[in-house]
């Protein structure tokens, strides 16, 4: 029995979309019901946006989402300047410059709590650095040391995505740089282009497909990371997802449909950034174009 | 005796096109070295994957030793294939890799090892067993390739362009190779290949494919001298068609009459003559030309003349050829045993 | 050297960078008490170790079932991953960006998104507080990995060595075990290894599922860093980054060669 290959695609791609089909887009669609107030099961069986528009409507939900766009949008923008700076420097040689490379992979492999911990360990009013500055006669007692953990502008956990991010798109950075080669910026510089216009005009474009990908990725992670805010996050306004899991698992039950449309509202921009990721990556394989 | 016979093979590959084989008859001697010719995209792969089992036909049958295999996998048929790369694979030793067949159907380990040594013996890669392939040069892994199939002992083997991978200084040791294992174990090979010249080396006969049909089966010999259409002539690079009118053993044509050579009676409406057969210079036949031009080809030199309107190719020697220039008169004789006369157009 | 100089700074500074959030958890895990505002400790001690390390604080239990519940994710993944990565890596086929698409977006929507909905799905089959039922959730973030990976591995694989194999013999799960799968074995070791560490860094699916009744590294690394524990918090934070560190040390060495085991494909 010989099977087309029609058939043979299907079957081999069947038990994964299968299971990711039934994990994740069940629970998506639940989520969907749950968040239209679509609960045959208690009589509620018109679906309605009443818990959107609470949502939209609370100042807490917009602070929050406010400081979660906040909270990605610096990490990302921060974490893509230093990953330029540093995949550049990597790609030179210089001494250390494996050890280096060794330290950014290792940092992939240590879970964001870990992190979170660390910094919290290093930049809170009693952390390291706050005795260093004792040491150093610049404050006198933990208060005078100004607040980057649990603080308003949120810059303790910006600091911890800065640090797991950098390593994160310097790799994928280093590794198109490899794949892209030196030739295009040795033709500009042998056109006459300087070593800046030849990085802004010929590197920086061959790069920029990978830079967005990356960034959608870090971008959505920073966005939706729980364990993250709720270590190093302020109490008032908590991050987004902090806030939607926290109206979860409320005692009052009517606060689950808002905590539903949260996290809808967070899949919607998690949906945004993959098909900004799917845009700018080719697919792995051969014949992508093919019908 | 007839060891494969493929009677009507038919393969389609996507819809709406025309078939890749269709509906090709073809029988291969046992013990022979037949070359399956044609040009690139003439589907001779297809024909030798359907043979191997790699793909399934849409219509016809394969039948080994009288025995149709069109049904049973490619494991159970006895034929192996040969790939155009060596395809050794790369995490077997050398000796692994040829013992790889023995132990896919359970031999027991000390023969599989007695054959293996025996037949890197016969491939001259006694020594090398316990090597990785990427430790071999391209040669070594050629042969380690064909010492793989070879072990085996299969009915027929399969091999997909086995020279045109190699330079020129390997050609000739892997011909020879080729040659010489085949003769030694008689196993009934099939050739299949886009190039004449490597086919004409190898095989003892030439099945040339063109356009998916069979259009001639036949020595090398035979195909240079006696080609069965202008297709085939052309094929083989035959550039001198001259129409006419035969009759008693006479051709009519633009040059006046040719007498055809004895045993030449069936009729026909193109005479061929193949362009290193022309003769340049005085003699008892001889016919005058003009050189139109000269063009030396690094071993020979084409000379294109014309003789009294009718054009013609010659390739002659370097050293004939170095007083010729456009525009001179010359001798020319056309050999009465070089002309061949084409059936049809 | 102006540019010499100017690098090696930079390196310096960067490295310094990349450790530091890991020292003051590295000498916590080793103090015997350490106030404000001493810059080291006064006193050492490995009390910390020997607590994290005895009965009573379920460290050992719960990384074993940390490992216990990453392999098995990492093994599940790899079952469906490979099939699904051949299928994306070597073939074209008609709806193939929308199947990219759906494997994708698991791995990139946020955990948060699905958790909530995948409670009230597993609340109705009784997997919600059960080892299964983080295991599933687990995967929703693996299979992309492991598939995308596999697919990227699948499209630099010659499948003549396949049909070589089949024509001297071989049948189709004698194919597999020795030429598939040991030419696609270090792609598919370096899609285990992310896998695994994608299971292992996960918190909230495990918070949300697991309920607490699944007390895995990280919510137990919670539970006493929020105790203000520091010193434990510290050892445990030790023992939860030396897998990461140990596969990084084999994965380099027999993988590549060369420092270049970790390429991230999507885990950001």
């Amino acid at each position: 029995m010989t099977l087309t290959k029609r058939t043979r695609i299907i079957l081999l791609l069947a038990p994964a979309l299968v299971l990711l089909g039934g994990l994740f887009f069940s629970a998506l669609g639940l989520g969907l019901l749950r968040s239209l107030r679509y609960m045959p099961s208690i009589g509620l069986s018109e679906p309605d946006l009443a818990a959107y528009i609470a949502v939209l409507s609370s100042p807490g939900f917009l602070a929050s989402l406010g400081l979660s766009l906040w909270i990605a949008g610096a990490s990302t923008l921060i974490s893509v300047m230093i990953a330029l700076g540093a995949a550049l420097l990597l790609r030179q040689t210089f001494p250390g410059r494996q050890f280096i490379a060794f330290l950014f992979q290792l940092n992939l492999t240590i879970p964001h709590i870990v992190g979170a911990i660390g910094i919290l360990y290093l930049f809170s009013q009693s952390g390291a650095f706050a005795r260093l500055a004792f040491a150093g006669g610049l404050i006198g007692r933990p208060g005078d040391f100004p607040a980057l953990v649990h603080d308003p502008f949120a810059i303790g956990i910006i600091l911890q995505y800065v640090w797991k991010e950098v390593p994160f798109i310097g790799l994928i950075l280093l590794a198109n740089m490899q794949a892209i080669g030196e030739d295009h910026e040795s033709t500009a510089r042998s056109l006459g282009a300087t070593r800046w216009q030849a990085f802004v005009h010929v590197l920086l474009p061959m790069l920029m497909p990978g830079l967005v990908a990356a960034s959608a990725l870090v971008f959505a992670f920073a966005f939706g990371a729980y364990e993250i805010p709720l270590i190093l996050g302020a109490s008032a306004p908590e991050a987004l997802p902090v806030l939607a899991y926290r109206s979860y698992t409320d005692v009052d039950l009517a606060a689950r449909p808002e905590a539903m449309a949260m996290a809808m509202i967070i899949a919607l921009l998690g949906g945004a950034m993959v098909l900004v990721y799917a845009r700018f990556t080719r697919p792995a394989g051969r014949g992508r174009n093919a019908r | 005796m007839t060891a494969l016979d493929l009677a009507g093979l038919t393969k389609r590959y996507p819809v709406n096109t025309a078939p890749t084989v269709q509906a090709l008859d073809l029988t291969v001697e046992s013990g022979s070295l037949t070359a399956l010719l044609g040009p690139s995209g003439s589907g001779k792969t297809t024909v030798m994957k359907l043979i191997a089992g790699l793909l399934t036909p849409d219509e016809g049958d394969i039948r080994l030793g009288g025995q149709s295999i069109r049904d049973l996998p490619p494991e159970r048929r006895r034929v192996v294939m040969v790939f155009q790369s060596p395809l050794l694979f790369p995490h077997m030793t050398v000796a692994e890799n040829v013992g790889f067949g023995l132990r896919m159907r359970g031999v027991a380990p000390s023969q599989t090892a007695a054959r293996t040594a025996a037949m890197l013996e016969k491939v001259r890669l006694t020594g090398l067993g316990t090597r990785r392939p990427v430790e071999l040069s391209g040669g070594q892994q050629q042969r380690a390739a064909l010492a793989r199939a070879l072990v085996l002992e299969p009915d027929l083997l399969l091999l997909d362009e086995p020279l045109s991978n190699l330079d020129a200084s390997l050609r000739d040791e892997m011909r020879d190779l080729i040659l010489s294992l085949q003769r030694e174990t008689g196993v009934t090979t099939l050739v299949v290949t886009h190039d004449q010249s490597e086919a004409v080396i190898l095989a003892d006969r030439i099945a040339l494919l063109l356009d998916g049909r069979l259009a001639q089966h036949a020595t090398p010999d035979e195909i240079y001298r006696r080609p069965a259409s202008r297709a085939v002539a052309e094929f083989f690079g035959g550039v001198n068609f001259l129409p006419g009118q035969a009759a008693g053993g006479v051709f009519q044509s633009d040059l006046g009459p040719l007498p055809l050579p004895p045993g030449h009676i069936k009729g026909g409406s193109v005479l061929t003559i193949r362009p290193e057969a022309i003769v340049l210079g005085p003699g008892p036949d001889a016919r005058d030309a003009t050189v139109l031009a000269c063009t030396f080809l690094g071993t020979q030199t084409r000379v294109e003349l014309d003789l009294g309107g009718t054009r013609l190719q010659a390739l002659t020697n370097p050293w004939a050829a170095s007083e010729l220039a456009p525009g001179d008169r010359v001798d020319v004789t056309l050999p009465q045993d070089a002309l061949w006369l084409l059936s049809g157009s | 050297m102006r540019a010499d100089v100017f690098r090696l700074i930079a390196g310096i500074t960067l490295a310094l960078w990349l450790v530091l959030p890991l020292v003051p958890l590295a000498i916590w895990s080793f103090a015997h008490g350490w106030r404000f505002p001493d810059i080291l400790p006064r006193d050492w001690s490995l009390k910390a170790w020997a607590y994290a390390f005895s009965p009573t604080s379920g460290v050992v239990g719960s990384l074993g079932l940390t490992l216990f519940i990453a392999a098995a994710t990492t093994v599940l993944a790899a079952l469906v991953g490979v099939p699904a990565g051949r299928a994306l890596g070597l073939h074209a086929f008609r709806g193939k960006a929308i199947v990219t698409l759906v494997l994708l977006a698991p791995a990139i929507v946020p955990g948060i998104a699905v958790a909530l909905g995948l409670h009230g799905v597993f609340l109705r089959l009784g997997l919600t507080g059960t080892v299964s039922g983080v295991i599933l959730a687990h995967l929703i973030p693996v299979i992309p990995y492991m598939t995308l990976i596999m697919a990227s591995v699948f499209s630099s694989f010659d499948t003549t060595y396949e049909d070589q194999a089949r024509s001297l013999g071989a049948r189709p799960h004698q194919v597999f075990i020795h030429v598939t799968l040991p030419a696609i074995l270090p792609g598919l070791m370096i899609g285990a290894l992310f896998a695994f560490l994608v299971s292992w860094s996960q918190y909230l699916l495990t918070l949300s599922i697991g309920g607490g009744r699944v007390q895995t590294l990280p919510l137990t690394l919670f539970t006493f860093a929020s105790s203000g524990r520091n010193d434990v918090t510290g050892a445990i934070a030790m023992i939860y980054i030396l897998p990461g560190l140990l596969v990084l040390l084999l994965t380099a060495r027999h993988l590549t060669g060369r420092n270049a085991a970790l390429t991230p494909r999507v885990a950001p």
